[in-house]
C-alpha cells in the first residue's frame, strides 16, 4: 500500500468520527498555540527592549562594580570610581566623554506651594546631556544650581514644570537648594539601559557642587568625589578597543582598590547589556514555553488515548484488512498516518491562533509584534511529531492484531 | 476468472500433507491431527462437521491466516509453511479469497471500495481497481449498488459484495466459511447458486458448513470430527 492510499483511508476513518477527531485535535491546538503565543511574545519583548537599548546607548560603555560571579544587575552600586579614575579614563584613546553619575539623598522637591516627596535626585556632569534627548531648554552648567528634569518629573506637579521655574530641593531639615529648571529631557535619557524598564521621575543636578560622597584617592592620596556609576561615551569606530583600554585601566584604578574584595569591576557596552537582557528574556521565554509544552504533552496523551480506543473498536476491520492481504506494516502505517494527521491539523489550526495570541499579548504589553517564522516551523513540526509519537504504540498494537481473533469478534 | 480446465490435467491448487495444528490453551488442544487433503483446480469441495471439529482451523491454514504445527500447506505454487508473515499476507491478498458467515465488510467503505480492498494492498492503481471492482459487482448482480455502504445493503447483497471481494485478486481458491449462516433460506439458496455458477466458470471452491443441505451443492464432501477427516464422499 502506498502512502497516498494510506492517507486517503486515514482521512476517511477520521471523518467517520468527526466530533471525536475534532476534540482530539483541540488538545494539540491548545498546546501548539500556547507555545507559539509565548515564543512570539518573548521575541516581541526582546526586540522591543533591545531596540530601545541599541538606539540610545550603542556606543556607551558602562562601568559597573558588582558582586563577583553574580549574573544579575547591581542593586546598590558602591561609590568606587574617583575623580582621578574619571580623568584617567577620559585621557584614553577613543573615550569622547566620561560621565559619572550618583545620587544624593533629599526629602522633597517643591515648586511654589506644591511639594512632592522624593528620596533621591540624580547628580551628573553636563556631558550627560550631550546628544541626549533634550526636548526643551538645555543641559545644566557645572557649579550652578541649575536643574534638569525628565518628562515624567515635570508632570509630578499640579502645575507642570517648565524651563525657568524655580524648584526647591530639600536636602535635609536645614538645607534647601533653590534650583532653576533649565532643561527637560525625555524620560529614558542618561539612564543605564537596565533602568529604562521602569520609567520614573528624575531630577538632575550638577555634581559640582551638589555631590558629597568623598573618599581618599589611593593613587593621589587626596580626598575626591567618588561615584557609583560611570558611563564612557566612546568613538563609535573604536568601541571595542576603547572598551578593552577601559577594562585594562580598571585593573589598576582607584576603583579596584576601593571596591569590596568580592566585587568585580566590569566595562560593558550597551550591546553587552543588550545581550544579557536578551539572554534573560530568552531564559524566561524558554521557561514559559516549557510550561506550554506540558499542555502539548496533554494533547499527545489525548491522541494516544483516542487512537487506542480506535484500535480496539476497529479490531475487526484490522482483521478484514489482514485477510485481504494487508501486511502488518500497512496496518501500522494506516494508524500512524491517522495520528500524524491529528497532530498536523492541530498544529496548522494552532498557528494562526498562536500568532493572534502573541499579538494580543504584545498589544496588552504595548510593544511591537515580532514574528519568528522559524519557531512557527518548529511548532508545527513538533505537533506532527507529537501525533506520530502518540500514535506509535496504538499503531503497533493495531499491527499486531491476530486476524483470526479479530475476525471471530462480533 | 480462470478457464475451465477440469477434465484435462487434474492440477492440484491446494494441498495439505499430514497437517497437525495444536493450540496451547492451558493444556495442549489438537485442532487438526495428521490431516491430508488435496483440492484440484476447478473443484467444489464442502467440509462438514460440528463446531470444534477443526474445519475453521483447516480454512485458516489454507487461507494463510495461521501456520500448522507440523506438515505442509500448499496453495498454488506456494508452500505456506515456508513463507514469512509478510509473504503470507501477500498470499492472502492474491491466492485466496475469503467469504465469511458475517460478511466482514469494511463499514465505512462503499461496495466498490470493499471489493477493491485486496487490490489496494496488492498495489493495483486506483482506476484499474475501480474498473475491476465494478465488473465483479456486475457479475454478482449488484451493478446498481456500487456506491452503497454495507448498512444500505441487505444481507444477501452484502454477501454478494463479499463474494465479489473474494474474487477480486483472481485467487487460486475461494474459501467460504458458512456463507449462508447469516441470511434467510431463500437468500442462502441464491448465495449457493452464485457459488455454483462461479464453480461452473472454473473457480476452485472450498466450502465449510455444518448443514448437509448446503454441503450438497458441492461435488465432494469431506466430513470432519475431532480434528480428523473421517469420511469422504464424491
Amino acid at each position: 500500500m502506498d502512502g497516498r492510499e494510506a492517507l486517503r483511508m486515514a482521512v476517511r476513518s477520521l471523518l467517520g468520527h468527526r466530533l471525536r477527531s475534532v476534540l482530539t485535535v483541540v488538545g494539540v491546538v491548545i498546546g501548539v498555540a500556547a507555545v507559539i503565543t509565548f515564543v512570539t511574545f518573548g521575541a516581541s519583548l526582546k526586540a522591543d527592549v533591545v531596540g530601545q537599548i541599541d538606539s540610545s546607548t550603542a556606543n556607551n560603555i558602562y562601568l559597573i562594580s558588582a558582586p563577583g560571579g553574580d549574573e544579575g544587575f547591581p542593586e546598590s552600586p558602591q561609590p568606587v570610581f574617583t575623580e582621578h579614575d574619571i580623568s584617567e579614563i577620559g585621557g584614553l584613546e577613543g573615550a569622547r566623554a566620561v560621565v559619572p553619575q550618583g545620587t544624593v539623598s533629599v526629602t522633597a522637591v517643591s515648586s511654589g506651594n506644591d511639594t512632592v516627596a522624593r528620596s533621591r535626585v540624580t547628580v551628573t556632569t553636563p556631558d550627560a546631556f550631550d546628544g541626549a534627548d533634550v526636548v526643551e531648554g538645555r543641559g545644566f552648567t557645572s557649579g550652578t544650581d541649575e536643574l534638569v528634569i525628565n518628562g515624567y518629573a515635570r508632570s509630578l506637579f499640579e502645575e507642570p514644570l517648565g524651563v525657568g521655574d524655580a524648584v526647591a530641593v530639600r536636602r535635609g531639615p536645614n538645607e534647601t537648594v533653590n534650583a532653576t529648571v533649565v532643561g527637560v529631557v525625555n524620560s529614558t535619557a542618561s539612564q543605564l539601559p537596565f533602568q529604562s524598564f521602569a520609567e520614573e521621575p528624575r531630577f538632575y543636578l550638577p555634581t559640582d557642587p551638589h555631590y558629597d560622597a568623598v573618599v581618599e584617592s589611593p593613587a593621589l592620596g587626596v580626598n575626591q568625589r567618588a561615584y557609583p556609576q560611570v558611563t564612557v561615551v566612546a568613538d563609535p569606530s573604536r568601541l571595542t578597543a576603547t572598551k578593552e583600554a577601559v577594562g585594562s585601566y580598571l585593573d589598576e584604578s582607584d576603583a579596584a582598590s576601593l571596591k569590596p574584595a568580592t566585587y568585580e569591576l566590569s566595562a560593558r557596552t550597551g550591546g553587552d547589556i543588550a545581550d544579557r537582557i536578551e539572554s534573560l528574556i530568552d531564559r524566561l521565554t524558554r521557561f514559559v514555553t516549557g510550561l506550554a509544552l506540558v499542555s502539548l504533552v496533554v494533547g499527545a496523551v489525548g491522541i494516544a488515548n483516542i487512537m487506542l480506543v480506535s484500535v480496539t473498536e476497529r479490531t475487526r476491520e484490522i482483521g478484514i484488512m489482514k485477510a485481504a492481504g494487508a501486511r502488518n506494516r500497512d496496518v501500522l502505517l494506516l494508524f500512524l498516518v491517522e495520528s500524524a494527521i491529528l497532530g498536523a491539523v492541530g498544529s496548522l489550526v494552532a498557528l494562526p491562533i498562536g500568532v493572534a495570541g502573541g499579538w494580543v499579548a504584545a498589544e496588552y504589553a504595548d510593544i511591537g509584534l515580532t514574528l519568528v517564522p522559524f519557531w512557527f516551523g518548529v511548532a508545527v513540526l513538533t505537533g506532527i511529531l507529537v501525533g506520530v509519537l502518540a500514535g506509535l504504540y496504538p499503531a503497533w498494537r493495531a499491527a499486531r492484531v491476530d486476524p483470526i481473533e479479530a475476525l471471530r469478534r462480533e | 476468472m480462470t478457464d475451465d480446465t477440469e477434465g484435462e490435467t487434474e492440477q492440484t491448487v491446494v494441498s495439505l500433507e499430514r497437517v497437525t495444528k495444536t493450540y496451547d490453551l492451558g493444556g495442549t488442544v489438537e485442532a487438526l491431527s495428521d490431516v491430508s487433503l488435496a483440492l484440484s483446480e476447478g473443484s467444489y469441495t464442502a467440509v462438514m462437521g460440528p463446531s470444534g471439529s477443526g474445519k475453521s482451523t483447516l480454512l485458516n491454514l489454507i487461507g494463510g491466516l495461521d501456520t500448522p504445527t507440523s506438515g505442509t500447506v500448499r496453495v498454488g505454487r506456494n508452500d505456506l509453511t515456508a513463507l514469512s508473515e509478510n509473504e503470507r499476507a501477500d498470499i492472502r491478498g492474491s491466492e485466496v479469497g475469503f467469504v465469511f458467515q458475517t460478511f466482514n465488510l469494511m463499514p465505512r467503505l462503499t461496495a466498490v471500495e470493499n471489493v477493491a480492498l485486496p487490490l489496494v494492498f496488492a498495489g493495483v492503481p486506483r482506476a484499474e481497481r475501480r474498473e475491476r471492482a465494478e465488473s465483479l459487482l456486475e457479475d454478482v448482480g449488484l451493478s446498481d449498488r456500487l456506491d452503497h455502504k454495507p448498512t444500505e445493503l441487505s444481507g444477501g447483497q452484502r454477501q454478494r459484495v463479499a463474494v465479489a471481494r473474494a474474487l477480486a485478486p483472481e485467487p487460486a481458491v475461494l474459501l467460504a466459511d458458512e456463507p449462508t449462516g447469516n441470511v434467510d433460506t431463500d437468500t442462502g439458496e441464491r448465495v449457493m447458486r452464485l457459488l455454483g455458477d462461479l464453480n461452473d466458470s472454473g473457480n476452485t471452491i472450498l466450502l465449510v458448513t455444518h448443514e448437509k443441505r448446503i454441503a450438497e451443492h458441492a461435488d465432494r464432501t469431506v466430513r470432519m470430527l475431532d480434528g480428523e477427516i473421517v469420511e469422504e464422499e464424491t
